[in-house]
């Protein structure tokens, strides 16, 4: 049967859609702030700006780990198709 | 030739021309905001969606077989109804297209074929459960979930960049922004090439030239309709890309992020989780959320309000005209009635059409200052003011004038 408002189905999109929409541009944020510091350009006004290479370093994991996730998206997208072409299913994939 | 031969080859080409009003009318979904931020050209941005959909129209083979499933009684379905659904879905369109107004495909479509069938065979063809809950309910949820999760995104990540310069976040949220955008255009191209192909493939099914216990449409379908899709994604909905980009809320490169972030993540999920909703509402809500997350900004709610007004008669507007186009194929019949309902949409495309050129949007003067109205700000030669639609019911399509403010 048919129900009239799938309660369960809108609040599993709100949740993850809170996690993966706001949480990953987020980090990517962080990323852009990390890095402006590392580069050295003045982030607080006033205070001494110094190149640092950790941060700089720690800026290009997260824009990696965001990057990572895109793909793992996109795979996610083309997953079905993946699997019915090459035989790989991933990411839940469903056999034919 | 027979007579459901040529039905079939017209209800063909008419999906088709459907499926590039979805291409053209939905473009700002994606690439609005990455055109009004600046992160891309115009035609750069339109480009690229396009290639994206081509491709999101072949990675998803899961044919989702009709639209219409689960909405009308399949059983019921002819060529001719097939027909008069798509010229509903297609009038609305380009009528609110003509007026800058990013509504639904999706629900055009199906006002059309709902419309098409209650003409045919009266209320008992419709599944009317069916309809609110896979319909009329998610309009209502999806832009308030995608609004929210937006506004919640631009404001932590204003959040965590505050006191960044604004030319060096500017620099490092382009590229998030096209990214996301791209993630959109993909999925468009999952979800919304597929939903063309679904109903061609019902026309073949009704037809006797497709199983219908075959799972993939012909390869000619599929390439014939991300073609579709991808060329009027290229020629860019102007009008609509600059209601989006510029008329609800003034965007910045890390806005568009949020907003494309979240549509391309509600998009996702809810197709997973078996949750058809609309592309255009999602992106609508998310890019409304992020003038709400973002401290200062400026949100025109009388656009919004504009905007959920077509929302609201989508359904009911596609539908009467999608019964009254059933009406006049089916009533005259033959080679005649169908020859006649397809001039009409012609000379209904053409009307919108002429009309549009009267204050043509653009890759020129899409990101023109908003000035009231979607031409408002425009140096058209001759301005016309924010238009109303005339009854979309009415073949007469040139919607009637309403004095400048």
């Amino acid at each position: 049967m048919i129900q009239w408002f799938n309660y369960i189905a809108t609040l599993k999109i709100l949740i993850f859609g809170l996690l993966l929409g706001a949480v990953l541009p987020t980090l990517f944020g962080v990323g852009v702030r990390l890095n402006a510091e590392g580069a050295g350009v003045a982030v607080h006004s006033g205070a001494v700006a110094h190149r640092n290479p950790i941060l700089l370093a720690l800026s290009w994991v997260i824009f990696a780990l965001v990057l990572a996730a895109v793909i793992v998206g996109v795979l996610f997208i083309a997953r079905d198709f993946i699997g019915h072409h090459t035989g790989l299913y991933i990411l839940g994939a469903k056999h034919k | 030739m027979d007579l459901q031969l040529f039905l079939l080859i017209i209800v063909v080409v008419t999906a088709l021309a459907f499926d590039f009003t979805n291409g053209f009318h939905d473009t700002g979904n994606a690439m609005a905001t990455s055109i009004a931020s600046g992160a891309l050209k115009p035609r750069v941005a339109v480009g690229l969606s396009a290639v994206l959909n081509v491709v999101g129209a072949f990675l998803s083979t899961a044919v989702a077989a009709t639209i219409a499933k689960g909405i009308i009684d399949s059983h019921l379905v002819s060529l001719e109804l097939v027909f008069a659904g798509l010229v509903g879905g297609i009038v609305w369109n380009l009528m609110t297209w003509l007026l800058g107004i990013p509504s639904s495909s999706a629900h055009a479509l199906i006002g059309g074929i709902v419309g098409a069938m209650i003409a045919a065979v009266g209320g008992h063809g419709v599944i009317w459960r069916g309809l609110v809950s896979s319909v009329v309910v998610p309009a209502v949820l999806s832009p308030v979930i995608a609004g929210l999760v937006a506004a919640i995104c631009t404001w932590l990540v204003y959040r965590v960049t505050r006191g960044v310069s604004k030319e060096r976040t500017n620099a490092g949220f382009r590229y998030g922004q096209i990214g996301s955008a791209s993630l959109v255009s993909l999925a468009h191209g999952t979800n919304d090439a597929q939903k063309t192909m679904g109903v061609i493939f019902l026309a073949l099914i009704a037809y006797g030239a497709a199983s219908s216990r075959a799972g993939v449409p012909p390869i000619w379908v599929i390439f014939s309709c991300a073609l579709a899709i991808a060329l009027g994604t290229y020629l860019g909905g102007w009008r609509v890309i600059r209601t989006l980009g510029k008329g609800l809320v003034e965007i910045e490169s890390p806005q568009g992020m949020a907003a494309e972030s979240a549509s391309a993540v509600i998009i996702l999920l809810s197709s997973h989780f078996g949750y058809a909703l609309s592309t255009t509402h999602v992106a609508t809500g998310s890019i409304l959320g992020s003038g709400v997350g973002r401290p200062g900004a400026e949100v025109r709610w009388g656009v919004a309000g504009r905007m959920a007004a077509a929302w609201l008669i989508t359904l009911p507007s596609a539908g009467i005209v999608g019964a009254i186009t059933y009406f006049i194929v089916h009533g005259i019949g033959g080679y005649a009635g169908i020859c006649i309902g397809f001039a009409l949409l012609v000379a209904v495309a053409t009307a919108v059409y002429l009309r549009s050129r009267r204050a043509p949007v653009n890759p020129n003067n899409v990101n023109d200052e908003w000035d009231g109205s979607l031409t408002g700000g425009l140096n058209a030669p001759e301005k016309v003011a924010a238009t109303v639609p005339a009854g979309p019911a009415s073949h007469d399509a040139v919607p009637e004038e309403r004095p400048q403010p």
